[in-house]
């Protein structure tokens, strides 16, 4: 019964191991959310003080921005990949339509609560376009048209009023819809260098009124080179022939366009370049306005106006790189970004109608190198008191950061909207402060040989003599803070400089890559950005690995972080070498690779100045080393024979062993072959380098131990069935020494598909897959045990292993989804693992590993009990106290980075998707510092209490002795 | 004749087969092209309501997603609490509501291949067990979120549960009331205790640790006790401090 109630007791402690404390809400964890690359973008006109952004995304994301701080309102995720594909963005007054999943549904949003107004299904059809309709002054419709189809909702409810069938729809490549609220709709199609065809749709019944097609045969799309001007005019311009074109749409009379030659108006497009016309429609319910902009090179753009059929260049803006206009109220202005000097852009208000300059209005816009060029400009236009025009801008540039500003060139708000899309990261340790630096100097190798014995006690005197000057000063800058009042005393602003490790190292640098190329080194502890640094001419399907050369344990050494980028198209790499911490490339030379690149091994080898060499594979499995100074390639040359290494083939399922040769050529040792016409590989994983696992066994319930398997060669492969009929997919998963090729273990899981999560560790594999039988998410573990008595306790070798290892298999159910998986790590392995798992939802479930034991037993007894063993049970459970995120949750999660801190209880996690998410989770809870709420006032009082009683009781006994004495 | 009566239905229905297909071939062709998209491509709308008592939708809904087996199918919440999941293949799906405050019960929702949709209680043990929910869903509500534990507070009431604390306090109880209660100066009373004391350490012979201990430790001299200090020899120095009282005790 004792024992009962003991397991009683660890479970529950095991229960709260993970879990969250109200109080500790944001003291050490932080989220920071994002948006993706937008694509839309849209400022409430609707009234004056409003605030609201609203944004589509590439990311399938829907949201409102406040306007003056940059945070989220409220934002939607839509289905990922093309499906919910945010095709068109469309505002009215409180309302917002949205055309999802190439022209699939059409939603409204009711903007001020982020709820959903109507949603209706469309015909399928690949989406083209979608307009505001408008009659007498009045936005009522919507229209959408589709390759074959158009049709009219009612935008209040979104019923469809009418939908017709689009004339001649398989030559036509009907492209965009234009009406000014006349009761018609136009739709204009093309017939590339053919003729252009506009048919007149009513509005009320989606009768055909007028059907005409156009000559024009230089035309090869309407979308890039035509815009719908001034009271309906069709304006096209094309490069080649130096023209612009011009065509009513409603007259009946004129056949063809009229052509104008720029020569006319002393304008030329520059060579192989696609001009582009910019027009504004304001209120959808009235004709466009008839000025327009014409963008002649990528950085010249011109005013123009069309006035009684005659085009008139209102103003030359040379050079300029954006311009974007805006109306509020009746006014429309165009605002003009051009460059000023090397570092710094202005942008200037222009009224739209004269092309005369606002005065006072402009914006310095500096150019940052981390930043990448702007590239689309949007213009929020107010009218201010004196009834003048006052704007902000937000400009959003290559690498998708959003900035935004206002008069005379503040930064509002800024957002890296690369983080959206993190690929990989790495924590690095900060460095030590200067004066920790120099005591640590002292102990530098040369010093000791050069220095003798008196010149070291004065060196290290003068260090002591620094230290406290240090400790004086931060107390003294304590007591001045204290004597301020509270609200003036700024948070310690987190900047470079001022970075150094704190006593349990448990704030690092994170260094993030994302897929634009852009690099950050974020702070762990508050999450500010400290450097950033933008990759320019990445391939936008690259695939990157970083990998830490130098930590920042070898001061004077500066730390080194090394980013190999691979285009996946080609193949081929180059290197990117930088210090994590101030984000700064390094001087050193790089290896020129001129072949693809297909495997990268670090190497525990280090060079004199600690950097651990770095060995590339290329196609032809020659090896590059960096660094490879001659201490390098010697060193190589010594332990070539026990440089093993292994190559992933997925295409034909091979997996290939290579030793390496004296020379760095490669020789194969052994190939698997995993048929690919059953089965293909989905992932290799080996064990993390930096873990540690603190014990050999486990002790049984009868005293005797049973010692793990603990093969750090060990690769885990997983494959998919090929056939992924119900009934006969399956789920694969090798366990391959990665020295030998020799097969350790395999398991089949039946009716089973993918997609696979799994984290191979210690001596441990877990994975997750879908169940298609039950149709259900099932856990499964492995655990190797090499039994009663270990082979070589001394050292593992892959090649002396006579005996394979005992394995134990254990399956669970997972009442929920999974997006990731990853296993927290601590300094020496001593704390008890937990797994955590990404949900859908964006929680984090911190899942003790005691729960996916293959020892738990299905009947209970009393050597399990001793053990600690939990009774088998088919499902697992899922406690919202574990979720280590509580409501902070992390949308479309991708990965979990898991990091040793200082501390041994303590696990460093960020979880990234769309959002990241920085935390410390505690698996076995803070046992080697002291709680948060430790009590100091209770044990200082009770300390203080029985201190008195003493002294009291003990002149009492005096007092009473003496009486004795007399008595 | 009853196998000629079979085959005379089956000749009639294959004329009249031949006949409808002379008549318009084309249109048949086509419509068994339509038919094959329907199997493979058409999808369903799932409906349903969701409302969180006592709470104005407003308040949550634009942090809520409605789920279809993870986030392959996502749907958004009106202002009425009402949702729908469109283009859905048939299939078999856990519909769950998704938000950071409120917690909904899963559903496991049916979509036969001609849209017949119909939702169940989950259980993933029992996979196959149907206990029938009605459509168009009512998701239930499950309750706020616990995320958080409580802290260990200090009461006074934990101080006086805590068994330490008796054993603490009842002894001195003992001590001070005891002597209240019995009176030491009756002589009856002496005795009893005596004999009580005499019960409670009934091997008198056996010496106090600590009068040993003070024994062992204080210079040697030549003094005797009965228990038997005689064994221990005379060098019984600090390097056998160790072995030397245990044995005195045992003996």
């Amino acid at each position: 019964a004792w024992l009962g109630v003991r397991l009683a007791i660890s479970v529950s402690l095991l229960f709260t191991a993970s879990a969250v404390f109200e109080d500790q809400v944001g003291k050490f964890d932080w989220r920071q959310q994002f948006i993706g690359k937008v694509r839309f973008a849209l400022f409430d006109t609707h009234s004056q003080a409003s605030k609201k952004l609203l944004v589509a995304t590439d990311k399938n994301v829907f949201a409102s921005l406040n306007s003056r701080t940059g945070d989220l309102f409220w934002r939607h995720l839509d289905k990922t990949g093309p499906e919910g594909h945010l095709d068109s963005l469309l505002m009215y007054g409180q309302d917002a339509v949205v055309v999802v999943g190439n022209g699939r549904l059409l939603r409204s949003w009711e903007t001020t609560v982020g709820g959903l107004k109507w949603e209706t299904v469309l015909d399928t059809g690949s989406f083209k376009a979608a307009a505001l309709v408008g009659v007498q002054d009045l936005v009522k419709y919507v229209a959408v048209l589709k390759k074959t189809a158009i049709s009219l909702h009612d935008l209040s409810s979104g019923g469809q009023i009418w939908v017709e069938n689009l004339p001649d729809s398989d030559t036509v490549q009907y492209q965009t819809i234009y009406s000014e609220g006349n009761g018609l709709v136009f739709v204009l199609g093309l017939v590339p260098n053919s003729h252009v065809v506009i048919v007149e749709y009513k509005i009320e019944d989606g009768e055909i009124m007028n059907k005409k097609s156009i000559q024009a045969a230089w035309m090869s799309s309407l979308e890039s080179s035509c815009a719908v001007i001034s009271s309906g005019i069709l304006l096209c311009v094309d490069q080649i022939t130096q023209s612009l074109y011009t065509l009513p749409l409603q007259s009946v009379e004129q056949k063809e366009m009229k052509q104008i030659h720029l020569q006319t108006l002393d304008l030329e497009v520059a060579s192989g370049f696609q001009p582009v016309l910019t027009s504004t429609q304001p209120n959808p319910a009235q004709p466009p306005l008839a000025e327009f902009f014409l963008q002649l090179n990528p950085d010249h753009h011109i005013l123009l106006q069309l006035k009684d059929g005659l085009i008139a260049p209102l103003r030359d803006f040379n050079p300029s790189n954006l311009v974007a206009f805006a109306t509020t109220g009746e006014k429309t202005v165009a605002a003009v970004m051009s460059p000023k000097n090397e570092t710094a852009c202005s942008i200037n208000l222009f009224s739209a109608d004269t092309g005369r300059r606002h005065l006072d209005t402009t914006i310095i816009y500096h150019l940052d190198p981390n930043v990448g060029k702007p590239n689309k400009l949007y213009v929020h236009a107010f009218l201010k008191k004196d009834d003048s025009v006052g704007y902000r801008v937000m400009v959003q540039s290559e690498d998708h950061t959003l900035t935004f500003l206002q008069q005379p060139g503040r930064v509002v708000w800024m957002r890296e909207e690369a983080l959206a899309d993190v690929v990989t990261m790495e924590m690095v340790d900060l460095p030590l402060t200067g004066t920790q630096a120099e005591l640590e100097g002292e102990f530098g190798k040369k010093a000791v040989v050069t220095d003798g014995l008196l010149p070291m006690v004065l060196k290290r005197l003068s260090s002591q003599f620094i230290l406290l000057q240090a400790w004086l000063a931060h107390l003294w800058k304590l007591f001045y803070d204290a004597r301020k009042p509270r609200s003036s005393v700024k948070n310690d602003e987190v900047t470079i400089e001022n970075l150094s490790r704190d006593e349990f190292n448990l704030q690092k640098m994170m260094v993030m890559v994302t897929a634009s190329g852009k690099l950050f080194g974020i702070d762990s502890k508050s999450g500010a950005i400290l450097w950033r640094h933008y990759l320019e001419n990445i391939q936008p399907n690259s695939g990157f690995k970083l990998m830490v050369q130098r930590s920042t344990a070898h001061f004077p050494h500066p730390p080194q972080c090394t980013l190999l980028i691979k285009d996946k198209d080609i193949g081929l790499a180059s290197l990117h070498v930088f210090n994590p911490i101030f984000g700064k490339k390094s001087h050193s030379s790089v290896p020129a690779l001129p072949r693809p690149i297909l495997q990268t091994l670090l190497l525990p080898i280090i060079d004199q100045d600690y950097a651990k060499v770095l060995l590339l594979i290329d196609d032809q499995y020659k090896v590059t080393a960096f660094p490879s100074t001659k201490n390098i390639l010697q060193q190589l040359q010594d332990t070539a024979s026990s440089i093993y290494f292994y190559l992933v083939d997925s295409s034909q399922g091979k997996l290939s062993g290579f030793r390496l040769r004296k020379d760095l050529s490669t020789e194969l040792i052994w190939e698997v072959v995993i048929p690919t016409e059953v089965q293909k590989i989905v992932a290799v994983k080996g064990k993390r380098g930096n873990e540690h696992v603190h014990s050999q066994g486990r002790v049984m319930g009868d005293r005797s131990v049973l010692y793990k398997y603990l093969n750090p060669n060990l690769l885990a492969v997983v494959t998919e069935s090929t056939d992924t009929h119900q009934e006969r997919s399956f789920v694969g998963i090798f366990l391959i020494d990665g020295v030998t090729g020799r097969i350790v273990h395999e398991a089949v899981q039946r009716k089973a598909r993918g997609p696979v999560h799994f984290v191979h560790s210690e001596n441990w594999v877990v994975y997750v897959y879908w169940n298609s039988k039950f149709r259900r998410n099932e856990f499964s573990v492995l655990e190797l045990f090499e039994g009663a008595e270990l082979y070589n306790s001394t050292v593992f070798s892959s090649l002396d292993r006579p005996r394979p290892p005992q394995v134990l298999q254990q399956s669970y159910i997972f009442p929920a989804g999974i997006s990731t998986l990853e296993a927290t790590l601590t300094e020496k392995g001593i704390t008890s693992r937990h797994l955590l798992v990404g949900l859908p939802s964006g929680s984090i479930l911190s899942l003790p590993k005691l729960f996916l034991d293959p020892r738990r037993p299905e009947v209970v007894s009393e050597q399990t009990r001793e053990e600690n063993l939990i009774p088998y049970a088919p499902e697992m459970p899922i406690r919202t106290e574990w979720f280590i995120n509580y409501n902070q949750t992390v949308s479309r999660v991708r990965g979990i980075h898991t990091a040793p801190s200082g501390l041994e209880s303590t696990c460093l996690v960020v979880a990234y998707g769309l959002d990241i998410y920085q935390t410390r989770v505690f698996p076995s809870k803070q046992f080697d510092v002291l709680k948060d709420d430790y009590d100091y006032v209770l044990i200082s009082s009770v300390l203080f209490g029985l201190f008195f009683a003493t002294m009291i009781s003990k002149r009492l006994a005096e007092v009473k002795l003496l009486n004795r004495a007399w008595r | 004749m009853h196998m000629n009566h079979c085959l005379r239905v089956w000749v009639v229905l294959l004329g009249l087969h031949v006949t409808i297909s002379h008549e318009v071939t084309n249109d048949v062709t086509h419509e068994g092209d339509k038919d094959d998209v329907r199997s493979e491509d058409v999808k369903f709308q799932v409906l349903g309501r969701a409302v969180v008592p006592g709470v104005r939708t407003h308040d949550w809904i634009s942090s809520a997603r409605v789920l279809l087996d993870g986030d392959k199918h996502v749907g958004f919440l009106r202002s009425d609490g009402g949702f729908s999941v469109s283009d859905v293949p048939s299939g078999s799906y856990v519909l769950d509501i998704s938000s950071p405050t409120y917690r909904f019960q899963p559903v496991r929702v049916d979509i036969s291949s001609t849209g017949k949709i119909r939702a169940r209680v989950l259980n993933y043990i029992k996979t196959s067990e149907v206990i029938q929910l009605p459509y168009p869903l009512q998701m239930r509500y499950a309750g706020p979120h616990s995320y958080f534990i409580q802290r260990e507070t200090w009461g006074w009431s934990d101080f006086f549960m805590n068994p330490m604390v008796y054993m603490m306090v009842l002894p001195l109880l003992i001590i001070v009331l005891l002597p209240k209660v019995i009176n030491p100066s009756d002589p009856e009373m002496q005795r009893e205790v005596e004999q009580s004391m005499n019960m409670l350490n009934p091997n008198t012979e056996l010496p106090d640790v600590s009068e040993l201990m003070t024994k062992f430790f204080s210079p040697p001299k030549s003094q005797k006790k009965p228990g038997g200090g005689t064994r221990v020899p005379k060098g019984g120095g600090p390097g056998q401090k160790g072995g030397g009282p245990r044995r005195r005790v045992k003996g």
